[in-house]
């Protein structure tokens, strides 16, 4: 007769303690049980660390700071009951013996030598009790020594680990200052498209070649339809040398980014220098049209391309030295859109402005200091940005 | 049939594990045949101070017949003797010794046995590790069954128990893990034995809503029912529900059911209802959301049985073998053995009412097939007519001399135990 059989198959008791453990490894890491940790407790620090790290030595110098002890030498003497009448000579021990019982009579020596016997034997006993002392003391001095030894150990790991942290904190905290400044730069971007609009309007003769790019606005402003379509491009791609992404965005950009390249190319050192200080003085608009992706530059030849990669991806490329190479097309689409609210708004900044403060960010109207620091740290390609040429 | 129940202990207001079971063993198979319970006149097990009249009377048409202890208990002499034998290398004579200190030392009550075994078809001994239970199966010979409720402690190392156990008829064992243990600490495959356990008297319609009002207790809450004591796990129970109402997110209370020898923690969502009649303690069960049981050693929960047969879940010390094996074999309750697994069960029963419903279903199905009380009588009468059919071979070997007892030969008991297997035996078993 079975005693027990198994029965309900909706519920496995087995699987469910699995789950929960598996959870609570999760929750809280490894869970040692009771004996376990025991056995860690137990465990020598000397298994986990590596002293030779610290100072491996330092149980041997306290070791030798000890002094090697040597037992003192007590006087003693030993005293048995016939140790009053012994002599070498055999005579003369013949001689006491035969005299003892008158000895005897004339006083009685037990005493004394019960005395002298009992002093031996206290004597000896001081000695070993004090030579067990002293052996417990440098057993306990080991202990300690060892307990030091531990510490230091401990502290040092402790120390290593401080350290470490501290780093880490560091680490974290200039990729969050890093972040924060890029993210400004990119709101002051939004700030600056509608006064760049405006100011567009004023001046009624622009140069030709700003006027071209400027002509390219509307275009962008409205939205992706007049866009070319998404050249896939392998973003795994190295990043082309300076000169090279002129050809490039030429091949595969529409012929308007191919004459502005042409016209940038045609400009002299004088004319960019001078626009570029214009351009800084009305706070870096180029950078701004390259980060927007103005159709006619380089910059926008590549964005289709990069037009999917997530910030994240711009942050590791960030974080791997190449500063600036895919910084242009991270995250376009909010851009896009509050890059679209000037042209659907009216042409005041106020509701710009409104727009990123409703972001969260509240900057004045003028560009920010950290603006152009943005600009310089994360530069865009050479190739993108016609200003940079 | 006539058998005798022989156990320590005997009566109504008795609610030790093991003479709650004798008594209801005894009252059942009364309905098949004729039973006499043999015991002391004792109610106390530490002291076994004479506290009833010897004789014989009649409780719940069973006819109990009582005889005097010899001498009580001497704590200190009990705690040197199992000092002795359990931790230190000893003689055959050192275990007898204990044996006598452990007691109930009731000669009249072996001198009985031995005299009148032949007026019963069986005599069922209850507690192997108690001095009726050694020498009077020496008595009654051929006829002496079983029932030995052991537990994982340091006395089934002792080596005078291992000839007893191999030489009794039969063995009502209570779980698979303690058969599995007598066998490894006393080779007695051949020794007729079954797993039968105990049932209980639960009510059919218990009412949980009577309980709450009573206590007037509101929300959901564990119940722990058994005497509050160190050695019944209570002391980690206390510590571990406390880190449990730390977190906010846990709803339940606990509700102490039992005499307390052990203080109980102050805490408004901790409350001891002291000592509380059967009726009660089954509202009180089939009114919690589980049932705590953080006992390490149990050789079986008849508190853990008597919640499945409500329906209710069980949340068990998996330290305990017993218990483990109980909840894996029926599906019906969870089990903890660190502070982190105690929360993360008591949180999976508290917050899936699916988990719990289905717990508690198998734990009913669970009762309901192995330890319902017509099962647990088939058991023990199907039990009694195999051993008719079965010669009668074995016999109990005689005490070895004067010099062999003073032997110091025999291995500290706590060794021996912790050299028997451990864990829960697999579900086919």
């Amino acid at each position: 007769m079975p005693d027990f059989n198994v029965r309900s198959d909706s519920v496995n008791v087995e699987a469910i303690m699995e789950q929960i453990r598996e959870r609570i490894r999760e929750k809280r890491g490894v869970d040692y049980t009771e004996q376990q940790i025991r056995d860690l407790a137990a465990v020598k620090l000397e298994k986990f660390l590596d002293p030779k790290g610290v100072r491996s030595d330092l149980l041997d110098q306290f070791r030798k700071a000890q002094p090697a002890y040597e037992p003192p030498e007590l006087p003693n003497f030993a005293f048995e009951d016939a140790t009053l009448f012994e002599s070498h000579r055999a005579p003369i021990r013949w001689l006491r013996k035969l005299l003892l019982p008158l000895l005897k009579l004339l006083f009685n020596p037990n005493p004394l030598i019960q005395a002298l016997h009992i002093q031996s034997r206290l004597n000896t006993m001081n000695a070993e009790r004090e030579a067990r002392r002293e052996a417990s003391r440098r057993a306990l001095d080991q202990l300690y020594y060892e307990l030091i030894h531990n510490m230091v150990i401990e502290t040092t790991r402790l120390g290593i680990e401080v350290k470490n942290l501290k780093m880490r904190l560091e680490s974290v905290s200039s990729r969050l200052e890093f972040n924060e400044r890029r993210a400004r730069a990119l709101e002051s971007v939004v700030v600056y498209k509608a006064p760049e609009r405006e100011e567009r309007e004023e001046r009624p003769a622009p140069r030709p070649q700003q006027s071209h790019r400027q002509s390219q606005q509307p275009s962008l402003s409205h939205g992706s339809p007049s866009r070319p379509a998404p050249v896939p491009m392998p973003s795994a791609a190295p990043p082309p040398p300076a000169p090279a992404p002129v050809p490039a965005a030429a091949a595969t950009a529409p012929p308007e980014a191919d004459a502005s390249a042409q016209g940038a190319q045609a400009e002299g050192p004088g004319q960019r220098s001078r626009r570029r200080r214009r351009r800084r003085g009305r706070r870096g608009g180029a950078s701004a049209t390259a980060i927007m992706g103005a159709p006619g530059t380089a910059a926008d030849a590549s964005q289709p391309a990069d037009a999917s990669t997530p910030l994240d991806a711009a942050d590791r490329d960030d974080e791997g030295g190449d500063e600036g190479t895919e910084f242009e097309p991270a995250k376009p689409a909010p851009i896009e859109s509050l890059q679209r609210r000037p042209a659907e708004l009216p042409p005041a900044t106020e509701p710009v402005e409104r727009v990123a403060e409703s972001a969260g960010v509240i900057h004045p109207p003028s560009p920010p200091a950290e603006a152009p620091a943005a600009e310089s740290t994360h530069e865009p390609p050479a190739g993108s940005d016609p200003d940079a040429q | 049939m006539k058998v005798a129940i022989v156990v320590q202990r005997y009566g109504p207001a008795i609610n030790g594990g093991a003479e709650l079971h004798a008594r209801y063993v005894a009252e059942h198979l009364a309905r098949h045949g004729e039973v006499e319970v043999l015991t002391t006149c004792a109610t106390d097990y530490v002291t076994w101070r004479n506290e009833l009249t010897p004789g014989v009377e009649t409780i719940n048409g069973v006819q109990v017949r009582r005889f005097k202890v010899k001498h009580e208990r001497d704590p200190l002499v009990f705690s040197k003797r199992s000092a002795r034998v359990f931790q230190h290398r000893h003689s055959l004579g050192d275990e007898l010794d204990w044996l006598d200190a452990e007691g109930p030392t009731s000669t009249a009550l072996i001198d009985y046995v031995a005299k009148h075994a032949a007026n019963y078809d069986y005599c069922v001994f209850f507690s192997y590790r108690y001095y009726h239970a050694y020498y009077g199966a020496r008595g009654a010979g051929g006829r002496a069954v079983l029932v030995p409720t052991a537990e994982r402690d340091a006395s089934i190392g002792l080596s005078i128990f291992q000839p007893l156990f191999r030489s009794v008829r039969a063995i009502m064992y209570n779980s698979p893990e303690e058969r599995a243990m007598i066998h490894a600490v006393s080779g007695n495959e051949q020794v007729p034995g079954v797993v039968v356990g105990i049932g209980s008297d639960v009510p059919n319609n218990p009412q949980p809503a009577r309980f709450r009002q009573k206590h007037k207790i509101r929300g959901p809450f564990a119940v722990y029912v058994g005497r509050i004591d160190q050695n019944k796990g209570c002391a980690e129970l206390f510590e571990y529900f406390r880190a449990y109402l730390a977190d906010p997110a846990g709803k339940l209370s606990l509700i102490l059911v039992g005499n307390s020898i052990l203080p109980v923690p102050d805490h408004p969502r901790i409350r001891h209802l002291g000592f509380l009649d059967d009726a009660d303690k089954f509202d009180a069960m089939a009114a919690a959301d589980v049932l705590i049981m953080p006992s390490y050693y149990e050789s079986l929960s008849m508190v853990a049985l008597e919640a499945w047969a409500l329906g209710r879940p069980v949340l068990a010390n998996g330290k305990c073998d017993v218990l483990k094996g109980q909840c894996l074999r029926s599906n019906a309750g969870l089990y903890y053995e660190t502070l982190g697994e105690f929360i993360g069960t008591l949180e999976a029963i508290e917050q899936n009412r699916w988990l719990a419903g289905t717990l508690g279903r198998n734990g009913r199905q669970f009762f309901r097939e192995q330890y319902d009380w017509p099962v647990i009588e088939r058991k023990y009468l199907e039990m009694f007519e195999r051993l008719k059919k079965e010669p009668t071979a074995r016999t109990a070997d005689p005490l070895p001399g004067w010099f062999d007892r003073r032997r110091q030969n025999l291995p500290p008991a706590e060794e021996v135990l912790a050299a028997l297997p451990k864990g829960p035996v697999g579900r086919r078993a």
